[in-house]
């Protein structure tokens, strides 16, 4: 809902705004950029064309390296409004969404997503902002799979999705779920820590 | 924003503006054009999460 240019620097003077207080708050319940941001950002900053939507945008920052680096109109979307609300401040173009279901048919040309991946005990579930931005369910792909279903509606000819996908998450299950919907991966960027390997896949209709 | 659309049925959204700034909507609300169902705009941001996730949202 803004006719800004999102390189705009955001208005970070409003006294009215209480923004420090905020900032604190947002800390503890939207989910701030790490490695996987990191990597999403490099792959989407290369890729990405067009109209961009980032999925599950959380802080908004990659998002905003999007726009601020490719100059690109960006919206982000997220469950969580304080998310939402923190990726405006960032000059994104903000809205709460549930994943793609808001977005018109063949709105997007460029589709980015670093979904919450990790697999999570059912017993386990804290129920808060920070779960809906972490966990992916048991099998840790339970928001990949309506994504990936979806995806392909939004998406302008020609567009491309950039997935962040972790080995927690199950690399050769989540090519092949989006295989079933009608993609051919590509990966783009390719990190390895500790724990798993972080991987961006460039999804194309195949 | 020309990008969204009722996220039950899919069909276009009618505006009603209430505050604006500018270029910018800050408040107001977004009506679908086939269900009726509504979605506020407040603070420059739509909440378009269909109504049942949008009550377990504002917990």
């Amino acid at each position: 809902m803004t006719g800004d240019d999102p390189a705009d620097p955001v208005d970070t003077d409003d006294p009215e705004s209480g923004l420090a207080e905020r900032r604190g708050l947002d800390e503890t319940v939207v989910y701030q950029p790490a490695e996987d941001s990191g990597l999403l950002a490099e792959a989407a900053v290369a890729e990405a064309h067009g109209r961009v939507l980032e999925v599950g945008t959380g802080s908004g920052w990659v998002a905003q390296q999007i726009a601020d680096e490719r100059g690109l109109a960006v919206v982000g979307s997220d469950l969580n409004p304080h998310a939402a609300r923190q990726a405006r401040e960032r000059g994104v173009e903000g809205v709460v969404a549930d994943l793609l279901s808001p977005f018109r048919a063949d709105a997007f040309d460029t589709v980015c997503f670093n979904p919450p991946y990790l697999p999570t005990d059912p017993d386990n579930e804290w129920d808060d902002w920070m779960e809906h931005a972490l966990s992916g369910g048991e099998s840790g792909r339970e928001l990949i799979e309506p994504f990936l279903d979806d995806v392909g509606r939004a998406l302008a000819p020609g567009g491309v999705v950039l997935l962040l996908v972790s080995s927690l998450t199950g690399y050769d299950e989540v090519l092949t779920l989006a295989e079933d919907a009608g993609f051919a991966a590509d990966p783009v960027v390719e990190e390895s820590f500790p724990f798993e390997t972080l991987t961006v896949v460039a999804l194309r209709r195949a | 924003m020309d990008v969204v659309c009722c996220p039950l049925d899919k069909a276009d959204l009618e505006l009603d503006v209430d505050e604006r700034d500018d270029e910018e909507i800050l408040a107001g609300t977004l009506t679908c054009t086939e269900c009726g169902e509504t979605y506020p705009i407040e603070d420059g941001i739509p909440n378009l999460l269909p109504p049942d996730m949008r009550e377990e949202a504002a917990a």
